[in-house]
């Protein structure tokens, strides 16, 4: 056994070294489809987590400590939603280059955040002093981070700056005829009232013009109380929502079960890059997005 | 099959980590399964948890040295609690320590009803990962479990009621929080699961090879596999536990095939 596990670690440092130019890391499909988009073949990107986990919580895999170990840049959404981990990541890979610095890209700090407190007090109980992480589903933010993700990667990595920049010209150009097209086929959308399953689409539902007006699981994790529920049935059927929404991660049941009292459709949609067949990239995350609304809300 | 995270710097510290548990846990592990309360383990680690939460409602520091001494403190006090069931009601240890464990669970359910990140929280205390050991901890634990091996060699012999109870309650705070509560769970119950009928030393270190065995072939396939190394180990574990199992009895070191 030890005899083989010597071989094996022998074979491991023998794999050859990346030929690219930049070695990514993306801490959500999100953005590993985001480097994809703006490195090209020039940045190899690695992805640390898929649509279908909650990426809150993840566990400890030896493969995850060695491609942060290897990367020359880590690209994460940051305003605590990787706290439980990316920390105790990064201290284990012991990689200098992507600890602080340059190498160290949080997409939360090249935006604002929703929903941010403007106090910070423990008695306010349900609350991110950072704002709501689950950005990526506004596409104008989207924008913004791929600006400032750009000019990050022209700075590591200088000799490609020129391809880099044409990248990001040739992204916004698709990505803002996107914008336009996603809104004109959503404008039926506008002020449409929904039901969500955790406090996860404040950014969809300000972009489209969505209406909040409840949340099955307000706190991740604790179970709503009966109260609670009997609340949120009420509210559903009397405000007439057309959805209850969920990320194709989360649990059925409790869309299932309030779908069931109400008779609202429950419609899970992919949330971020890979959260179902159609999901293939940025470009598809957000056309199936609205397609699956447009198909509930008639 | 997959060759970059096999390194000895990544498994080195998660080794070393399980080598650390294992330490005290085997023979624990035989005294355990000996009273035959083999749920003790989550029970006091709940327990220990509940006491981190208590700590926290009480505004106490997320991080620091006070957390580790509520976890401390409300294992020992659980310990005491049970070592005062086992001489009052012996006949129902077994389902008292059951319902101090979901007394203890939901209760920590109940205090985190207005955190919002209440459940990341309860996962942490108890699913330790392995692979993000760190060093501070590493060398705390290993402190510990070297005094409290010291003590279960002094009192080898009497190792009974409070004494047991409190050694027991210390020795899974620390490794839960280092390792998680399955492969604690692993840790104690399989290596004395399959030694049982052997004698004395041999039975100790037929336990501790057993227990090594799972360990390292855990981290490396859970390294090849891709897959997380803590659920990988218990299974090597359990493997290693059968495959030490079956060479015991090959030679002849067992008193009886069967035996409790």
């Amino acid at each position: 056994m030890y005899k083989y596990a010597f071989l094996l670690i022998v074979a491991a440092l023998f794999t050859a070294p990346s030929a690219h130019a930049l070695q990514a890391f993306a801490c959500e499909p999100e953005w590993g489809s985001l480097l994809t988009e703006l490195g090209g073949d020039t940045v190899q990107v690695d992805v640390g987590t898929s649509a279908l986990q909650d990426v809150h919580v993840i566990e400890a895999k030896p493969s995850l400590i060695a491609k942060v170990r290897r990367a020359d840049l880590v690209v994460c959404s940051g305003a605590d939603l990787e706290v439980g981990w990316l920390p105790q990541l990064i201290k284990q890979a012991g990689n200098p280059k992507v600890a602080s610095g340059p190498g160290y890209f949080l997409a939360s700090d090249q935006i604002t955040t929703l929903e941010k407190p403007s106090k910070l007090d423990r008695s306010e109980g349900d609350i991110h002093p950072q704002g709501n992480p689950h950005f990526q589903l506004d596409p104008y933010r989207v924008l913004a981070i791929a600006k400032a993700l750009d000019a990050r990667l022209a700075e590591l990595d200088p000799p490609h700056a020129a391809q880099y920049r044409q990248r990001l010209a040739d992204f916004t150009t698709r990505w803002t005829a996107a914008i336009g097209k996603w809104e004109a086929k959503a404008a039926p959308l506008k002020g449409r009232k929904v039901v969500v399953h955790h406090l996860s689409w404040v950014y969809l539902n300000t972009w489209l013009g969505l209406e909040q007006i409840g949340a099955l699981e307000p706190k991740p994790g604790v179970p709503p109380t009966s109260a609670h529920l009997a609340g949120l049935v009420e509210l559903a059927k009397n405000q007439h929502a057309f959805a209850i929404l969920r990320a194709a991660y989360q649990d059925q049941k409790p869309g299932d079960w309030l779908s069931a009292q109400t008779g609202v459709p429950a419609v899970t949609l992919p949330f971020t890059v890979g959260g179902d067949a159609q999901a293939k990239d940025l470009f598809g995350l957000f056309d199936d997005t609205i397609d699956k609304l447009l198909a509930v809300a008639k | 099959m997959n060759f970059e995270g096999l390194e000895l710097s990544i498994l080195g510290p998660a080794c070393v980590a399980g080598l650390i548990v294992l330490v005290t846990h085997v023979p624990l592990g035989q005294q355990v399964l000996a009273r035959g309360i083999i749920f003790i383990d989550l029970a006091i680690a709940q327990v220990a948890a509940l006491g981190v939460i208590l700590a926290q409602y009480f505004g106490m520091d997320e991080q620091g040295l006070g957390v580790e001494v509520a976890a401390a403190i409300a294992a020992l006090a659980g310990g005491a609690l049970l070592t005062f069931t086992d001489r009052k009601w012996p006949d129902y240890q077994e389902p008292l320590i059951g319902t101090l464990f979901v007394l203890a669970a939901t209760g920590s359910l109940l205090l985190l009803a207005n955190n919002p990140h209440g459940s990341e929280h309860l996962k942490d205390l108890l699913v330790g990962q392995i692979l993000w050991v760190d060093l501070h901890r590493l060398i705390g634990v290993a402190l510990l479990s070297a005094v409290l091996l010291g003590v279960m060699w002094w009192r080898r012999a009497q190792l009974a009621g409070p004494l047991f109870y409190a050694v027991f309650a210390l020795a899974i705070t620390a490794s839960v929080q280092l390792v998680g509560v399955y492969l604690v769970f692993a840790s104690l119950i399989v290596p004395a699961l399959a030694t049982t009928g052997a004698g004395g030393v041999r039975r100790l270190a037929a336990g501790y090879a057993i227990g090594v065995a799972g360990y390292v072939s855990g981290l490396v396939l859970s390294a090849l596999l891709d897959l997380p190394s803590g659920a990988m180990i218990v299974w090597t574990l359990a493997g290693c536990g059968v495959l030490g199992r079956v060479l015991l009895l090959l030679s002849g070191a067992l008193r009886e095939p069967v035996a409790a």
